[in-house]
């Protein structure tokens, strides 16, 4: 059972990824109820993003780590304050073909511009490297990524909970009215959500370009999963968003060494169970 | 007054819908339907496909055309959908007069208009569906095979491995009919050519993402070399994330010479370098027909005839050679020609076998090497030949036969 450890990392580093991915989607829904179906549309245009600066400034992965975030932020930022503003009053529904109709131009966009076929990303030398540890062979960037992972939680934990803007976003969640009567611009607080809520998208985008290498589907195969994540952790909750990740990265993982015939229904299997016992998800509050 | 103009519309429609059909047989041509994937994520596919058949048919017509008529090609987009697909061609069928139909991605397209073939009485020819069963039990005496179907590439790889003299052999597969098809195949040639190797299978979702918990399963049996029969992104993601996780064994794989697999690796190509695959077409063929044929493909395309399109130019060659034989663009002369009518094109001769429709021909194996003539990145090296008796099946599959009706 020398294996288990090994099967643990590969859980880990996935589920690493996973949250990086769901951490915005469910950071926007928790605070201003809007299920962005273009979440993984962002997160892709943060990947070509990454790959059109490593281009133009050869080989600096670190300076598209940095800068594609504040691209997408600000994509987000004029998102929220021309388009789904507009439509917030008229209802979720509305919200969410809004989002939905995005994707779509999005993906269509990404395919215009940087054309329809799989590109590759090149990471710089010391994450291009593999360590020894458990007796394998192991990529030093799959740890990179956990590494990622874990600050990203951290500062969004520290700010939701320990700062005053996080006692101000929580407030205006639960009464935005009140807060916006004791001086608060809570419009501008929302457009603020949802442009760090893209900027997490596109920073997770730049992240699993040189592992998954970047193609116009790629938004398409994150959206299911990072879906998963988020309805069982609960809608809307990051600690849920840590755990659920969690779960299904070493659910899938040791599912390949324990049950290798059920590896594809089992993260599915924890959904519908989940849903049956606690529908709200694991943390998710009843709405 | 607008009533009145709308009749009107609506009779001259009617008129030209009539019309049409008998316009299109006045023309003195000889139509050929190209129904595959021109849009969506596999248009690339579809594109390279149509290169070469667009290729074939100027050809054909530069050299007096088929019959002393010209080949005009029609082009219509499947979106890789068996409904779709067989909708539009449908409408090639009734309102063109189309008696050939061509295509090549998606092998539930390829079934719908197999079907959709014999229904309408066409001919339907296929360079690139390779589910085993549209020539097995599924056969039709309208469809045409003109590639390798998954259980002869699947042979032709297991005889390639099985002559290395491996003791091990790792397969990784996706939880499908096709990835599972290919592995039977696969294990079954095996089993017979060399009993004593092993194999350790491991299936994976399609669209899998995180391929470390299944390298890592693989070389924890230590195997002598990895066989796969995975395409698209399920190829390149594993191949791109396998080495890098210690896996230094070759692959030997259904899809390894595609450019556009090895473009998408970047200045990565190296991860890539001595697998193997092995098709009916490769660049690397060293025959003189094939010198030939690249030679002049790149002087009038300003591209190389790569795999997808040298096979759909080799399909076309084939067909026109039995409609020739024919000497008549009528169904049944055609299908009547075409059984037993050996081609000898840039990859060497191959024959279409009466009984099931399926070719049977030479296979090429490659390796993966760095410096190739055709481009600065990673491509295949010389080919050599995998013998047609290596790949071939019992006719009609082997336990689920071909029964031909006529």
């Amino acid at each position: 059972m020398s294996d288990i450890p090994v099967f643990f990392l590969h859980g880990l580093a996935y589920a690493g990824l996973l949250f990086l991915v769901s951490a915005g989607l469910t950071l926007v829904f928790g605070m201003m109820n809007v299920l962005n179906f273009a979440h993984a549309a962002m997160y892709m245009l943060g990947a070509y993003f990454s790959y059109s600066i490593m281009l133009h400034a050869t080989g600096q992965f670190w300076l598209s780590l940095m800068l594609c975030p504040v691209i997408l932020f600000v994509i987000g930022g004029l998102i929220e304050r021309f388009l789904l503003r507009r439509v917030h009053a008229l209802g979720h529904v509305q919200e969410l073909l809004l989002t939905f109709g995005l994707a779509y131009i999005i993906t269509e966009a990404v395919k215009w511009f940087w054309g329809n076929y799989p590109i590759a990303i090149n990471i710089p030398g010391v994450l291009n490297t593999t360590i020894q540890i458990f007796g394998i062979t192991y990529p030093v960037y799959r740890l990179f990524i956990l590494c990622c992972a874990v600050i990203v939680g951290l500062v969004m934990a520290i700010i939701l909970f320990k700062t005053r803007l996080g006692i101000i976003l929580r407030a205006a969640v639960n009464d935005s009215e009140t807060v916006n009567t004791l001086g608060v611009n809570v419009p501008l607080v929302f457009l603020g959500v949802f442009a760090f809520g893209a900027a997490l998208s596109g920073f997770a985008g730049v992240i699993a370009g040189p592992l998954l290498t970047i193609y116009p589907g790629m938004a398409q195969e994150i959206l299911i999963d990072a879906f998963v994540v988020i309805v069982v952790g609960g809608f809307g909750s990051l600690g849920g968003a840590v755990i659920a990740a969690l779960f299904i990265g070493e659910l899938q993982s040791f599912g390949v060494l324990l049950f290798p015939k059920l590896s594809m229904a089992l993260v599915y299997m924890l959904m519908a169970a989940i849903l049956v016992i606690k529908p709200s998800g694991l943390f998710g509050e009843k709405q | 007054m607008r009533r009145k103009m709308l009749g009107v519309l609506f009779v001259l429609s009617m008129l030209l819908t009539i019309m049409l059909p008998i316009q299109a047989m006045a023309q003195d041509t000889i139509k050929l339907g190209f129904v595959d994937i021109l849009s969506g994520n596999f248009k690339d596919i579809g594109d390279r496909y149509l290169e070469g058949v667009k290729f074939a048919v100027k050809e054909i017509n530069a050299s007096g055309g088929l019959l002393g008529k010209k080949v005009e090609l029609i082009i219509v987009d499947s979106e890789g959908k068996p409904d779709v697909a067989a909708r539009k061609a449908t409408t090639l069928i009734q309102k063109e007069g189309v008696k050939f139909i061509t295509g090549g991605a998606s092998s539930a397209v390829g079934a719908a208009l197999e079907q959709l073939a014999e229904k309408m009485n066409i001919i339907a020819i296929g360079y690139g569906w390779a589910a085993a069963n549209m020539t097995n039990e599924k056969c039709s005496k309208n469809f045409f095979r003109t590639c390798l179907n998954t259980d002869q590439q699947s042979y032709a790889l297991a005889s390639i491995m099985a002559k290395k003299g491996y003791k091990k052999i790792g397969i990784l597969v996706q939880d499908y009919s096709f990835g599972k098809e290919a592995s039977e195949a696969f294990k079954r040639k095996l089993s017979k050519l060399s009993p004593s190797t092993q194999v350790v299978e491991v299936i994976h979702p399609t669209g899998t993402k995180d391929y470390a918990p299944y390298i890592s399963q693989i070389l924890s049996s230590n195997p002598d070399a990895v066989f796969t029969s995975n395409w698209g992104n399920d190829l390149r993601i594993f191949l791109k994330q396998a080495r890098p996780m210690g896996m230094k064994q070759k692959v030997y794989g259904y899809f390894m010479n595609d450019e556009m697999m090895v473009q998408s690796f970047g200045n990565e190509d190296h991860l890539l370098i001595g697998d193997v695959g092995a098709e009916i077409y490769t660049l690397t063929i060293p025959t003189q027909k094939n010198k030939e044929f690249v030679a002049k493909f790149h002087k009038e395309m300003g591209f190389y005839p790569t795999w997808l399109r040298g096979k759909a130019y080799m399909s076309t060659m084939f067909w026109a050679e039995a409609v020739k034989k024919a000497g008549s663009a009528e169904v049944p002369a055609v299908i009547k020609a075409w059984e037993g009518l050996t081609y000898d094109g840039p990859a060497g001769k191959m024959t279409m076998r009466a009984c099931d429709h399926q070719i049977l021909s030479t296979a090429w194996t490659f390796e993966m090497v760095q410096k190739n003539p055709f481009y600065k990145h990673a491509y295949i090296g010389p080919s050599t030949a995998v013998p047609v008796k290596d790949m071939e099946t019992p006719c009609g599959g082997e336990e689920k036969a071909c029964k031909m009706k006529n």
